[in-house]
């Protein structure tokens, strides 16, 4: 007899409930299921992604930005980058979109307990950390030092500012640099990576989650590798072209991984084993 | 091994009696079978006149049976969008339980493969419910087209696994084996059909199966080609070249009876609604990894066919054992670059031991 | 084409000229790729480094517009080592002395320099083609879109004639047609100067023949070219037109001048399968039916006549182009009452020759028939040329070097070349309707060498504004060393970024086909970057 097959192709109903304007790029959108108990019910781990739907523009993925400690409402931070991005970025409080998800392997939240935990990201990067971070804070005492080096393209494209004023209240080391400076700016100019000159982490006590465009990320490896890191040490997330987002379709494929599926988050680690551009170049 | 057979529940068929035993199904289920068209094209087709039918069972039907579980493009949903919301809409639809009949051991073996792919990681609601109730009915090969080497793939040229029906040409008689409790089921049904076979119709099976082993005209070296991926000993020159000589017309993949990627896309029909669509794509093109704003993982003019071959040939043997490679040839007909997975093989294995 | 598309698939050696095949022709390019691995040498002349000149075994990259001089230095160097077929030029050719001292007395260094080939690669070239037993030169727009174009199809004649490759199997002289059917629109007399299968309206004979059976007199004179009657101006003679299956809004050069004269109409009739950007200026629009809603015939590149069924019916009001002008002229009065497409064609076999024996029961067997087809027991002709030419001996025409229209100077100093890409068609009426196809390319690019990029800081995919003389356009840059320092290329498709808003209205007088391969441009960087 034929079982009744759960679809999960079929977006459900969310309304937009805030609108946080990051920068002139992102906007992290806070959302709920229009459906009460669904969206009571819904959990998620960080690092997972949603796929989102805006009316004639099909589906895109997006991280989850919001942490799992705090349920009820999910944000995702979304930088303007093709049609659908550009549709939400036009959406207002009181607007539907579809979602379906959560999809994705996490990070692994109790490996990284009792570790210190170092977060590089550059620009958008810091979407899929947020929720970590969050979450750490939410737990302090599972956690180690929290450290944060987020890079921009200028001060006035610094996203996440609130969350960054918070992180910093309750004691997390945020150090910020931006590529070119801007009138008023007496913070760090340059690279990300030359943040990490001036750490002086307890490398076999930490983790590092790095998060950004392919050209940082590799310049961030690299400074890693020197630092002491072993590849193990270091997590990051994927992003691919998506259709599906449960390992079918296979747009987002990864010599022969699925990013989607078996990411989004890879251990540097794991990635070393494929022949991928983020590492190839 | 061939010759004893799992599917041990055997029988005979005589063929003058092979229309009136299809007729019987055709009242319960829909019937799917290769038909001769008036232009000679051998395709699967539902069958509504099977009177008018020319039913072929030798010629390698050009088409597979992808596309009635994965069809070339169906709609997932309706969507409308106003001031109370965006919604979408499921589209009722009722699949007939339908018998797919002549089904040659490739074609066979890749819908095998197709269960594991939508039903592995998740369920995938719209394949299963056309799989769901479906009957195989296979046809062993006793001679292997030209283009065919599924003996270099483990999908032929007989099969003893997969279908609930297994047909092997005898001459004037199909020795019929019954594979699950559904063929048990249909053998059951209609029992007058059907004798029992004896141990020289099996050995005559068996005779068949030697012959047609005998009848393949390439030797197409997929193992050592998987052997040679999985020890990355392929060089990148191997794909730069081939992937020089693609001409992006996504053929083998649309033709190829286990090539499942598919996209996901909506029309809009007005302002405020349109359908959201699956249809097949391939992992050739450009655009199926292209991300949002243009930045491509994949270089295309020197990656395009990576994906294609490391997946058949490296991967899916890793998840499953076998190559996705079928060996039924379609590629190779429809390739317009000498880029298929045959030439693939022999630029793989070259310089090789 | 002299051959059969199959045939190319047999030659020895295989000279392409001004075609981006892989992309234009993907068929042909596979025949293409089948002899180069059956051990063919393919030899590409081609100003950018297209797919097909990667795979070649020479590559001519000639500048833009000096095909006649590169094809003259290969014919003397088949003079100079004797690999002219004398046998050939003897009993099938007039004219030759005329073209040999015009080749006796080139400079060849000179002549080598001015193509911008190595002389030795040129060479090369000529040995190859000229010991060939089976050779056969395909040519595209890449020869035919300059004011030269006529001069250049010529040479390529003389080239062939000159090595004897013609009138063989696997050997002759391919160009390569652009659409389904504008084979079959030339035959049946889409031409200003002839009627169907190729008669000349100046001759009374063939006159009397359609007058006889059409019950009407037809004109003498030859009728206008396209370009002269969309480039006619605000007030030109034309008053009227009847555009059927043509955007010439995208796809005519110099648009500005194009949309004056279709806005200057009386009155403008248009019918096509989409609302295109010339038929959004008619007054009157025709919803067409597209080929897989109609029955009747297409004519492909080799000549081969095919039938096309109808598959669906047309949607709404959607009507067959055959009734659409049959409703028309029996409104305006003259009585059009065809049946049926096969009843067309029996009119077609009754007073075009070549097509004498195509009648829609033999064309529904197998895969159609070639013209020549004279009468109902011919089998139809696959190569050309064979015992004889058309007009008897084949003429050499000598041709020496013409520049082109406009070439590039201190105001304008980079040449402009178009062209097309493999994902979109003509000017995408009907190919950006798809979202597969507009996901591999949905705008264009300019195609520019990272040299000309650097010096003007361009980045990857940065906007840039394209000017000539006639009109700018904006569009992404793409850097690629496909293209020469000093050249950039594009593709006509997009009307965001109509090319042909630039392109030179200089025109082959021979032919009427304007100068889409070379006119002069400028690159300037858009504001916002």
């Amino acid at each position: 007899m034929p079982q009744p097959i759960t679809d999960i192709y079929l977006p459900r109903q969310a309304k937009v409930e805030q609108i946080i304007v990051e920068n002139s790029q992102i906007s992290t959108f806070v959302l709920a299921f229009s459906d009460h108990t669904y969206n009571n019910a819904f959990r998620h781990q960080p690092g997972q992604f949603m796929m989102v739907s805006m009316p004639h523009c099909g589906e895109a993925p997006i991280s989850i930005s919001s942490t799992p400690t705090r349920p009820g409402a999910i944000h995702l931070s979304v930088r303007r980058a093709g049609k659908l991005t550009a549709a939400m970025h036009g959406l207002r409080t009181g607007d539907t979109i579809g979602l379906r998800g959560p999809y994705g392997r996490p990070f692994p939240m109790e490996q990284l307990q009792k570790k210190d935990l170092l977060f590089v990201a550059g620009g958008i990067g810091l979407a899929p950390l947020r929720g970590v971070i969050n979450g750490c804070l939410d737990q302090r005492d599972q956690f180690g030092t929290l450290t944060v080096l987020y890079g921009s393209r200028t001060p006035s494209d610094i996203a996440f500012q609130s969350d960054l004023g918070l992180w910093k209240k309750q004691g997390v080391d945020c150090r910020l640099t931006v590529d070119a400076a801007e009138p008023g700016w007496d913070g760090a100019v340059g690279l990300v990576t030359s943040l990490l000159d001036d750490l002086k982490p307890n490398v076999n006590q930490s983790t590092t989650l790095v998060c950004g465009p392919p050209l940082m990320f590799r310049a961030v490896l690299g400074r890693l590798a020197s630092m002491g890191f072993s590849d193990h040490q270091v997590l990051t997330t994927m992003e691919r072209h998506m259709k599906c987002g449960v390992g079918i379709c296979r747009h987002c494929h990864m010599d022969g991984k699925m990013a989607c599926a078996d990411g989004p988050v890879f251990s540097l680690a794991e990635l070393r084993q494929l022949k991928i551009m983020e590492l190839d170049g | 091994m061939p010759h004893t057979s799992e599917l041990a529940d055997s029988h005979l068929l005589k063929k003058d009696h092979l229309k009136g035993f299809l007729r019987k199904l055709a009242k319960e289920y829909r019937l799917v079978a290769p038909v001769r068209n008036r232009h000679s094209d051998v395709l699967f087709t539902v069958i509504d006149d099977l009177d008018a039918a020319e039913i072929e069972l030798n010629e390698p039907p050009q088409n597979s049976l992808k596309q009635f579980f994965l069809p070339q493009q169906e709609r997932l949903y309706t969507y409308t969008t106003s001031p109370e919301g965006y919604d979408f809409q499921p589209i009722p639809t009722s699949i007939p339980p339908t018998v797919y009949f002549g089904v040659h051991p490739c074609d066979l073996s890749a819908v095998l493969y197709m269960d594991v792919v939508f039903s592995r990681r998740q369920r995938d609601p719209f394949y299963l419910r056309r799989r769901q109730g479906s009957v195989l009915i296979g046809i062993n090969c006793n001679s292997p087209a030209p283009k065919c080497f599924c003996n270099a793939t483990g999908s032929g040229p007989f099969i003893e696994m997969g279908s609930d029906l297994q047909l092997t040409d005898l001459g004037d008689r199909f020795l019929v084996e019954a594979g699950r409790t559904s063929g048990h089921g249909l053998i059951e049904r209609w029992q007058g059909f059907f004798a029992a076979a004896t141990d020289k119709d099996r050995a005559a099976r068996y005779q068949a199966f030697l012959e047609a082993r005998g009848r393949f005209s390439r030797q197409v070296h997929v193992e050592q080609a998987i052997r040679r991926l999985e020890a990355d000993a392929v060089p990148d020159e191997v794909f730069a070249e081939l992937s020089l000589r693609c001409q992006d017309c996504g053929g083998c993949a649309y033709l190829c009876p286990t090539c499942t990627c598919f996209t996901i896309s909506d029309q809009p029909l007005d302002a405020i609604s349109g359908q959201r669509l699956r249809s097949w794509d391939a992992c050739t093109f450009a655009g199926f990894t292209a991300m949002a704003g243009g930045h491509n993982p994949v270089q295309a003019k020197t990656e395009a066919i990576r994906q294609r071959f490391t997946h058949k040939l490296r991967d899916d043997v890793r998840l499953t054992g076998r190559p996705s490679c079928v060996g039924c040839g379609r590629c190779v007909g429809i390739c317009f670059g000498g880029t298929d997975i045959v030439r693939f093989v022999e630029r793989a294995c070259q310089g090789s031991l | 084409m002299t051959n059969s598309i199959n045939e190319i698939e047999n030659a020895e050696v295989i000279l392409v000229s001004g075609s981006n095949t892989t992309e234009a022709h993907p068929q042909v390019a596979r025949r293409m790729l089948d002899a180069v691995d059956r051990g063919a040498r393919l030899i590409v002349i081609d100003p950018r480094r297209t797919r097909l000149a990667e795979c070649a075994h020479l590559h001519l990259a000639l500048r833009p517009g000096t095909d006649i001089p590169l094809l003259n230095a290969m014919m003397r160097v088949l003079l100079d080592e004797g690999l002219a077929d004398d046998l050939f030029i003897e009993m099938r050719t007039e004219n030759f002395l005329a073209l040999r001292d015009m080749l006796n007395r080139l400079d060849l260094e000179a002549t080598a320099a001015l193509t911008g080939v190595d002389l030795p690669l040129i060479r090369q070239a000529a040995q190859l083609y000229g010991r060939a037993r089976k050779a056969v030169i395909c040519y595209c727009l890449g020869v035919t879109q300059h004011v030269c174009g006529t001069e250049n199809v010529q040479t390529i004649a003389n080239l062939a004639m000159l090595a004897g490759h013609i009138e063989k199997e696997d050997t002759g002289v391919d160009p390569l047609r652009g659409q389904n059917n504008v084979q079959g629109a030339c035959d049946m007399g889409a031409l200003p100067n002839m009627l169907p299968s190729y008669q000349d309206v100046a001759n009374q004979d063939y006159r009397d023949k359609f007058e006889r059976a059409w019950g009407v007199s037809l004109p003498e004179a030859p009728g206008m070219t396209l370009v002269k009657m969309t480039h006619g101006g605000a007030q030109g003679p034309i008053r009227a037109m009847f555009i059927m299956g043509e955007n010439p809004m995208l796809s005519d050069p110099t648009l500005n001048k194009v949309e004056e004269t279709l806005r200057g109409l009386d009155f403008l009739v248009v019918s096509d399968i989409f609302l295109t950007e010339t038929a959004r200026l008619a007054q009157v629009v025709f919803p067409a039916a597209c080929f897989a809603e109609k029955s009747g015939s297409f004519t492909n590149s080799e000549r081969r006549v095919q039938m096309v069924r109808k598959a669906v019916a047309p949607p709404g009001e959607c009507r067959a182009d055959s009734e659409i002008i049959m409703a028309l002229s029996n409104r305006l009065g003259y009585a059009m009452e065809y049946d049926s497409s096969g009843e067309v064609m029996e009119e077609i076999a009754l007073l075009s020759p070549i097509y004498g024996g195509m009648h829609h029961d033999r064309l529904e067997q197998n895969w159609g028939l070639q013209w020549p087809c004279w009468d109902r027991s011919h089998a139809g002709t696959p190569f050309l040329h064979k015992y004889y030419f058309t007009r008897g001996k084949g003429h050499f025409m000598p041709a020496s070097h013409t520049e082109p229209g406009e070439t590039p100077d201190q105001e304008y100093p980079l040449l402009l070349m178009t062209g097309r890409i493999y994902h979109q068609y003509h000017t995408g009426t009907m190919t950006r309707k798809s979202e597969r196809l507009s996901r591999e390319c949905d705008h264009a690019v300019l195609q520019i060498n990272p040299k000309d990029a650097k010096a003007m800081g361009l980045r990857q995919g940065e906007m840039v504004r394209l000017v000539s003389r006639r009109g700018e356009i904006t569009l992404a840059a793409s850097i690629t060393d496909q293209v020469e320092p000093g050249m950039v290329y594009t593709t006509f498709h997009f009307a965001e970024a109509p090319i042909n808003r630039l392109t030179n209205d200089a025109f082959d007088t021979g032919s009427g086909c304007p100068e889409y391969k070379v006119c002069a441009v400028r690159v300037e960087k858009t504001m916002s970057s």
